[in-house]
């Protein structure tokens, strides 16, 4: 930093950040802390801060009830593959994008940004209609290919924006020592974007994560349901049960954050990759 | 290239759907939609013992969440496929049979050794129409759920009998200050319902039974002079003795306001006894359900709401599902699926049964004990345009609530709207 | 309509070049696709890197989506399907025509309006204070930016929660602060409640604004910065005229994209309040879940359709707007 930071300028920042940050994390410390509570004592007057007596009732009650391994290995499996496809088909997509002039383009890049605009209930009875014609109603596999969908658009641009910013010198230079155009693409650029890469990825994981209305509509099964849907189930029905429905909702919330909590370093690095300067 | 992408999911598809396999066995796939955890789990139970019976027959049981589950059934059945056995409901049947979408079961149905065994209710709504496309696995009735310990603090003997009582009862019990509010209001969804039901009890003499929107003499009840009557003590008890933030509240708030101990009177369905019984916040000893409030004349109307199984026409095993709703719908298996869910029952005599004898059911027997106060009635559910109604109304009563409307003008739209409806009919 | 989000030629003298997150290309001039002359080849190439993706968004979002749209020239109703004939605008007149739909159109502007300047300036804000460097900024990087993680309908559950009139912890922290004696139904007034939902929404979304204005700051390059101190600049000047100029593309972008997310986002609406009391917190995609549920999905469809319409004369006046004023 090239600039010096006086007293006051540095008060002001830290107190803002450290507000900031309290408005950030409270209603998720709030959700935590109803669902702790003893039922009874959600409702106590005046408010408990905390849970003055802790208690797993709303999570033992949960797991009784719902078969938590196989939600959680079905969203794993069914985001994890969306995302990856997702963003493998947005890196070709967005590469041509970005290093090529073509006619049609701005046409393209018009098309990926109305997917953003239709509201999703106008496709849902047809893509119903469609995927029992295709067989993949109740199906994991199904689902992946809808959510493979769902993120190519975005992805696409975003990536665009990073392909941009690397000198096209690096993959000429290897087709010049006799990579393909493909083999240039994944041998030396594709490293340099890394972080880029994980950020793009990143953001489709948590998009599929936390689908609800795809999922509700494409899957019948209780062993093919992901979390959002079961999770939906148990909020909806609970509701006149704030325990349990914090308890549910902190239960969806957890994998995420876990996920973010590794990952943040690589969204920013990944969305500044194309600054990386050289 | 579309071509290509079909060509290869289809070829990586990995699972068909319902059918036939080829060992003989039947698959049904049965599609719930007041999905609630326990009552899934009840179901299952219930289907299991089914499956053992028939070992030909194996049952999928599909839970969606409540909230999406009726476009979820509604996708279903408009692709005709995925869907043996549906959950019907007095709301659901006319839409779905007039899209061709639910099987009358009449031949399935016939020399049925259960038909004897149900109540008249249950025969009539089974058979209504001269078809039978769902028997209901219970009724809803509605009884006035309220804070024994409350109403006696504040000087009463018992509970309040009539609407006029409530509000009386309401009032004096009502404290913001240490959250506690008299009556669980519902401004929320489906709201127009307890206002229908007031107004029910104040023109309950000239009710027309069989259409209970109307009165004997072909006018929409809306349009009677008692009407404005009831609506307006209606609001007072919104006023005066509601927590505020009742316009907004819908089913679940309402259930909760009254199992959390802040409300001291609700008005709701028996399967909320069940719900309020697991509450920590209020003690068995503390609330009990009285019958439902009478109108001026003394008397009340009981709307009759219900909800079943039905078979899909697009099912290619209709035998079969029939097979799986007799099932459901006699014996052991139906008594557990009515109590487990606190239904009023479909069989004739199960109300005699120890569990609808205690505590908080009683008022039920009080109720079927005299049909000349609590009287039945059949509410138009099944008109094509209940839904649009029940937003319409939902709307509007809010908008009283917030100060958009008067009474009166509320009133004058709901009885020109039904007097249009009956008119294009 | 030629989109322009190829901003190329606005700035030649960069020489890092704008970081483009999201959909900024704002590109070097190093790197500026050259135009060559068409080869099969070349064709091929395209072809070939486009297809996947053609493949994935005709097929599952395109052909649903233009399938679905015709219900909306339909009297396409659940109560009775079997006569779904054509209605041409009839379902649009019915939209125009209901006296909600100016109150709607309002809220569904207010929301997009209030939502995204709260969202910009504190999210600008935190990225300009992240940019310097200190102990434990990952970490802090990483709490933050939790919201972001979590789904709409979700985030709607919790505040409601909140927000509860007589359980909320809202109110209770506002009474024990001597803000207000007496508890507030939020979700029962129009006004109150309709800040409710925003306050869910602005604080959901700042998080997003933070990243990728972060992302964009740490692209401008320090020897801008070190030019302005040294000509003395001031620090409210070097951000006006240096800072946000140099990043203005993200900005506008990131900008435009979230206009269309929040315009197309009820999640946190219909979770909180469904659209209510009496109407007055719908916003457009609300008001089309409402018409599902009463089963006109003609009417519905309709909505989605004027969704989409609004959205496209608005990004197209915006980016129009947007390549005025480079040019100029």
């Amino acid at each position: 930093m090239i600039d010096t930071e006086t007293t006051p300028a540095r008060i002001t920042r830290f107190a803002f950040l450290g507000l900031w940050l309290v408005i950030s994390l409270f209603p998720l410390y709030w959700i935590v802390a109803t669902s702790l509570k003893a039922p009874g004592a959600i409702f106590r007057y005046p408010l408990e801060y905390w849970p003055v007596e802790l208690s797993f009732e709303n999570y033992v009650s949960l797991f009784e009830t719902a078969d938590f391994g196989t939600y959680v290995v079905n969203s794993l499996l069914v985001a994890t593959a969306a995302a990856t496809v997702a963003t493998l088909i947005s890196l070709l997509s967005a590469y041509v994008l970005a290093r090529f002039e073509f006619r049609s383009k701005s046409a393209v890049l018009m098309a990926f940004l109305v997917t953003q605009m239709i509201p999703a209930f106008i496709a849902l009875g047809p893509l119903y209609l469609l995927m029992v014609q295709l067989k993949l109603v109740d199906n994991r596999f199904g689902l992946v290919l809808v959510y493979i969908a769902v993120c190519i658009p975005f992805c696409t641009i975003m990536l665009r924006g990073f392909f941009a910013n690397i000198p096209d010198a690096l993959e000429e230079a290897a087709m010049i020592d006799g990579c393909s155009r493909l083999g240039a693409l994944f041998k030396v650029i594709v490293p340099v974007m890394k972080p880029g890469i994980v950020a793009a990825f990143i953001f489709n994981f948590v998009n599929c994560w936390n689908e609800l209305f795809l999922a509700v509509t494409l899957m019948n099964k209780d062993e093919n349901k992901t979390i959002p849907t079961a999770l939906n189930g148990f909020i909806t029905s609970f509701n006149i049960d704030w325990g349990s429905m914090s308890a549910a909702a902190v239960l969806t919330i957890l994998p995420t954050m876990i996920l973010f909590a590794f990952a943040s370093r690589y969204i920013v690095q990944g969305l500044t990759a194309g600054a990386v300067k050289g | 290239m579309a071509g290509l992408g079909i060509g290869l999911a289809a070829s990586l598809a990995l699972s068909g759907c319902s059918g036939t396999a080829d060992d003989g066995t039947v698959t049904l796939q049965m599609v719930e939609s007041l999905t609630n955890p326990a009552r899934t789990e009840l179901l299952e139970t219930l289907i299991g013992e089914f499956e053992e019976e028939n070992p030909g027959i194996k049952v999928e049981l599909v839970s969606p969440p409540t909230d999406q589950a009726d476009q979820k059934i509604q996708q279903m059945l408009q692709s005709g496929s995925g869907v043996d056995v549906l959950e019907v409901r007095d709301l659901t049947v006319g839409p779905f049979s007039t899209n061709g979408w639910l099987a009358d079961m009449t031949e399935e149905f016939e020399g049925w050794s259960g038909w004897d065994a149900l109540t008249d209710n249950a025969r009539n709504v089974a058979t209504a129409n001269d078809a039978t496309y769902f028997i209901p696995y219970g009724f809803y009735g509605i009884s006035l759920f309220y804070r024994t310990d409350l109403v006696e603090q504040a000087g009463f003997d018992g509970p309040p009998e009539s609407w006029e009582d409530l509000l009386e009862q309401a009032e004096a019990i009502q404290d913001p200050a240490s959250n506690t509010f008299g009556y669980a209001f519902r401004g929320g969804k489906n709201g127009y319902s307890n206002a229908a039901l007031i107004i029910e009890a104040y023109v309950a003499d000239d009710l027309d039974l069989e259409n209970a929107y109307r009165l004997k003499n072909g006018d929409s009840m809306f349009a009677a002079p008692e009407a404005l009557e009831a609506i307006e003590l209606y609001f007072d008890l919104f006023e005066r003795a509601s927590p505020p933030s009742s316009v907004a509240w819908g089913y679940p708030e309402m259930v909760e306001g009254f199992s959390n101990g802040s409300t001291a009177f609700l008005l709701q369905d028996p399967e909320v006894i069940a719900a309020v019984q697991q509450s920590t916040a209020i003690t068995e000893e503390q609330w009990t359900t009285a019958p439902m409030l009478v109108g001026p004349t003394g008397k009340a109307i009981q709307p009759l709401a219900t909800a079943g199984w039905g078979t899909a026409e697009a099912s290619e095993h209709k035998e079969e599902a029939a097979k799986l709703i007799q099932f459901l719908s006699e014996g052991d298996a139906s008594i557990r699926f009515t109590e487990g869910n606190s239904l009023v029952p479909i069989l004739d005599g199960a109300e005699d049964a120890e569990f609808y004898k205690t505590g908080a059911w009683e008022s039920y027997l009080t109720m079927n004990a005299s049909p000349e106060t609590y009287i039945t009635a059949v509410q138009p559910r099944g008109v094509a345009w209940w839904t649009e109604w029940s937003e319409k109304a939902d709307a509007e009563i809010q908008q009283v609530l917030i100060g958009q409307l008067t009474p009166e003008e509320l009133l004058a739209g709901w009885d020109a709207y039904w007097v249009e409806k009956w008119a294009s009919e | 309509m030629s989109l322009q989000l190829k901003t190329t030629k606005e700035r030649p003298s960069n020489a890092a070049g704008a970081p483009g997150p999201g959909t900024a290309p704002g590109r070097p001039a190093a790197t500026r696709p050259r135009r060559r002359a068409f080869t099969t080849r070349r064709g091929l190439v395209i072809l070939a890197f486009m297809l996947p993706a053609a493949i994935f968004v005709g097929v599952f979002t395109y052909y649903p989506m233009i399938a679905g749209s015709q219900m909306a020239f339909r009297n396409w109703k659940l109560s009775n399907l079997t006569d779904t004939s054509w209605v041409g605008l009839g379902n649009f007149v019915t939209v125009f025509t209901d006296p909600a739909f100016g109150v709607i159109l309002g809220n569904s502007l207010l929301w997009v309006v209030a939502s995204i300047v709260p969202q910009f300036v504190i999210g600008f804000a935190i990225a300009l204070w992240l940019r310097r460097r200190f102990r434990f900024r990952g970490v802090y990087q990483a709490l933050i930016f939790f919201p972001w993680a979590i789904s709409g309908f979700l985030i709607g559950i919790l505040f409601r929660w909140m927000f509860n009139g007589e359980f909320g912890v809202i109110n209770d922290l506002l009474m024990k602060t001597g803000f207000i004696d007496q508890g507030i139904p939020w979700l029962a007034e129009p006004g109150t409640a309709m800040f409710a939902v925003i306050v869910a929404n602005v604080w959901y979304g700042v998080t997003f604004f933070a990243i990728m204005i972060l992302a964009a700051l740490q692209s401008v390059p320090d020897e801008l910065f070190e030019a302005a101190a040294l000509d003395g600049a001031g620090k409210v000047r070097t951000l006006f005229q240096i800072t946000v100029p140099y990043i203005s593309t993200t900005l506008a972008l990131t900008v435009l994209l979230r206009v269309i997310w929040i315009f197309n986002f009820p999640d946190i609406i219909w979770a909180m309040t469904g659209g209510g009391p009496a109407n007055q917190t719908h916003i457009i995609t609300t008001w089309m879940i409402t018409m599902t549920q009463k089963g006109d999905y003609g009417v519905a469809s309709a909505l989605g359709l004027i969704v989409v319409a609004l959205l496209l004369v608005f990004s197209a006046f915006y980016l129009m707007a947007l390549r005025t004023r480079k040019e100029v």
